[in-house]
């Protein structure tokens, strides 16, 4: 037993020191990385819990006041509206982009004549910053000197030219309009990938059984493209969350501040305000519930067992 | 190697040093885009005549309050900056400004600055801002439209119904042609146009030292139903409700709106930019007559702390001399020494007299949440003035706006 422990002793010894310098080549290698992530997310990160907790004006001194910030987002009631407002605009628009980001993708994913010209066309808007279509659309939208108003007007569709941005559901629904326009093939792409990982003889095989196209639809391809899927489930629902810059843009959070989203409230608070600190709370605040919702999209979409 | 350098050091030495005497200090100091006309033309005049430098940098109005507090932060602050008026007070609150109570005081002109500056640059008794560049609310009116539509082509109107009996006997000539023009959905361009008619009429939307909102009044129910009843009878262009400011002065420069609320800035963006637009200036009266006038345009503050002061006083004196006065007065701002405000225009557009003159005696409101109340897009009082002028429930906006303001205010840090 004695000479057992003798004899394994040193071997361990030389195991370690070899992992270990494996170990360190390791780090070595994605310390790169590791300094990127930790200059521009964790200190950044570490920085906005700290100002948080922090009442921190834009000028001037700042001084800790604790919990206060995030007591106050309770009964900060514009916020949650924003909040709720957030909500209810990645429903809709998550929806809207799926519904015409999955037809594209089908309809582009075999080869047939032009597929790359439509593949391209599709994608264009999407290489097109989010401010930069914000600023097209707005003067699109414009009801003086844009495009569809003037249009409509124009072709005796209606009687005298409609403000599309005065009143809530227009706008809200252009900006609906503008997004999927921009992000839908992004998504396309994404679900084309799924789509074509899917195996054909599956496909040929369930058509020898006798499936139609709806059942194949939903027995195969759903099936099999629940990763494609919660990528740009998890990307859609992300960004909208984050919704910002169309509705700065376009909107400035009106008509009579019915637009205004989560990140704009943020936003208002900090640099029109001048609370940064609390802003900071606000931002921790919508950090969680972005992390939360991420979670549970993936264990929605997770791979059930026996799936390979 | 090492004599090659040095000669390198020497040549970049009189090259970059040479031109101005080595006891030569330079002052850097910001303004916000709308001083990009007349700042860097006197800025150039002060360079050339003096042994001191200023260099000057223009910021993007939107930007320069974010990017002066960040600055600030950071210690890269400049020396000074021209900032608006009506954020004197919370400069001043956060701590951030240098107190130039006794220098002003010492100035044999002081009592004939502007007092709406004077008034905004004081906080707390002490003087943290003094006044810059000047602008006033005015009417303007288009003259050729006006004689189409068989008025005086000379007179403006004077009180709120020749506005809407002027106003809707241009509307009537049809076409593209509109009787009024105002930025529905801008709160900045309603406090400087829309609050002169409730001011001239005897009402107010803050109490003096902005610690009360004080919407609730006949006065201001009566100047919506003004704008609401121009509204109602198509005598304003649709656009006019989402126009968060890009058309506040656009739109009567195109030539097709009869009457508009605009500024002084306006005097010298016309005659240069639109010449062949025939227009009157007046002022913008009360209800039965009366006029009043935002009193606005860029404090002169000094970073709390800076070491080039004495390049700063320097500076503003020149700014105040009658020389300085003149060149801001011929490149879009008023002269705000009103001691010399006539010498300064004499050779200028006679119709920079009434824009002086709705300047010395124009009112300005004082808050230190400014921005939050009024000038924010998503403030109540932006909400309010969409609400009231387009929307169904006059009263409920009003109340919802009073509400908000007064907590805003109550819930100020540093009131």
């Amino acid at each position: 037993m004695a000479s057992i422990t003798v004899a394994s002793a040193p071997a361990r010894t030389r195991t370690r020191t070899g992992v270990g310098r494996r170990q360190w080549i390791g780090l070595l290698y994605v310390a790169p990385a590791v300094a990127l992530v930790v200059v521009f997310f964790v200190i950044p990160l570490g920085m906005t819990a700290w100002m948080s907790l922090n009442n921190w004006p834009l000028m001037g001194e700042h001084s800790f006041v604790g919990l206060d910030n995030y007591a106050a987002i309770l009964h900060d009631t514009r916020f949650w509206n924003a909040l709720k407002f957030t909500f209810y605009y990645t429903v809709v628009v998550t929806i809207a982009i799926f519904a015409v980001a999955f037809p594209l993708a089908i309809f582009i994913e075999r080869p047939r004549p032009l597929t790359n010209l439509y593949r391209t066309a599709f994608f264009m808007p999407a290489v097109v910053g989010f401010a930069s279509a914000s600023l097209l659309w707005s003067w699109l939208l414009n009801v003086d000197s844009g495009l569809f108003s003037p249009a409509a007007f124009d072709l005796g569709l209606t009687e005298k030219k409609v403000n599309l941005l005065a009143t809530f559901q227009p706008a809200f629904w252009s900006i609906i309009a503008m997004v999927v326009w921009k992000v839908a093939g992004f998504t396309m792409i994404i679900l084309m990938t799924g789509l074509q990982s899917i195996p054909q003889d599956l496909q040929e095989a369930a058509v020898i059984d006798g499936a139609g196209p709806f059942a194949r639809f939903r027995l195969i391809t759903l099936p099999l493209m629940r990763r494609t899927l919660a990528l740009a489930l998890i990307l859609s629902v992300a960004g909208s969350i984050l919704a910002f810059d169309q509705f700065y843009i376009i909107l400035r959070g009106g008509p009579r501040n019915q637009t205004l989203t989560a990140v704009y409230w943020i936003f208002n608070q900090s640099f029109v305000s001048f609370k940064l600190g609390y802003g900071a709370a606000l931002s921790m605040v919508l950090l969680v519930i972005l992390v939360a919702l991420s979670l549970i999209q993936l264990w929605l979409l997770r791979k059930p067992e026996g799936l390979d | 190697m090492k004599t090659m350098l040095a000669k390198l050091a020497l040549a970049a030495a009189v090259i970059g040093g040479g031109l101005q005497a080595a006891s030569a200090e330079t002052a850097n100091i910001w303004v916000r885009a709308d001083g990009s006309n007349y700042m860097p033309r006197i800025v150039d005049a002060f360079n050339k005549a003096h042994k001191d430098q200023i260099k000057l940098d223009i910021i993007p109005n939107a930007e320069i309050i974010p990017k002066y507090g960040a600055a600030a932060a950071g210690g890269t602050a400049p020396d000074a900056l021209s900032l608006d008026l009506i954020y004197t007070p919370s400069f001043a609150a956060g701590g951030q400004l240098e107190d130039i109570t006794d220098w002003a005081k010492s100035l044999p002109y002081f009592a004939s600055l502007s007092p709406a500056h004077v008034k905004t640059g004081t906080y707390k008794d002490r003087i943290y801002g003094l006044p810059f560049s000047a602008d006033a609310s005015v009417l303007i009116w288009n003259k050729k439209l006006f004689k189409q539509a068989g008025l005086d082509p000379e007179k403006g109107p004077t009180n709120w119904a020749e506005i809407e009996a002027d106003a809707e006997k241009v509307n009537a000539l049809g076409g593209d042609i509109k009787g009024f023009y105002f930025s529905g959905n801008c709160g900045g361009c309603n406090i400087f146009t829309f609050t002169p008619l409730i001011w001239a009429s005897g009402g107010d939307i803050l109490s003096e030292d902005g610690s009360k909102a004080t919407l609730d009044s006949p006065q201001l129910r009566g100047a919506i139903d003004l704008y609401r009843s121009m509204v109602k009878k198509g005598m304003v262009p649709e656009g006019a409700q989402t126009d968060t400011g890009a058309n506040f002065f656009a739109a009567f420069a195109g030539g097709n709106i009869g009457i508009s609320p605009s500024g002084a800035f306006a005097i010298g963006a016309l005659n240069t930019q639109y010449p062949n637009v025939d227009y009157g200036i007046t002022f913008l009266p009360g209800k039965d007559g009366g006029w009043s006038s935002f009193a606005g345009g860029d404090n002169f503050v000094v970073t709390k702390g800076t070491k080039k002061i004495a390049v700063v006083k320097e500076f503003l004196d020149f700014a105040y001399s009658l020389e300085g006065q003149t060149i801001l007065a011929k490149y879009g701002s008023l002269p705000v020494r009103n001691d010399i405000a006539k010498d300064a225009l004499k050779d200028l557009d006679p119709r920079y007299q009434v824009a002086a003159e709705a300047m010395a005696k124009g009112k300005t409101p004082y808050s230190v949440v400014f921005n939050d109340l009024i000038n924010s897009a998503n403030g109540p009082w932006t909400q309010m003035v969409n609400e009231v002028f387009f929307g169904d429930d006059v009263d409920g906006a009003i109340k919802n706006a009073q509400d908000t303001m007064q907590s805003i205010i109550d819930q100020a840090p540093n009131k």
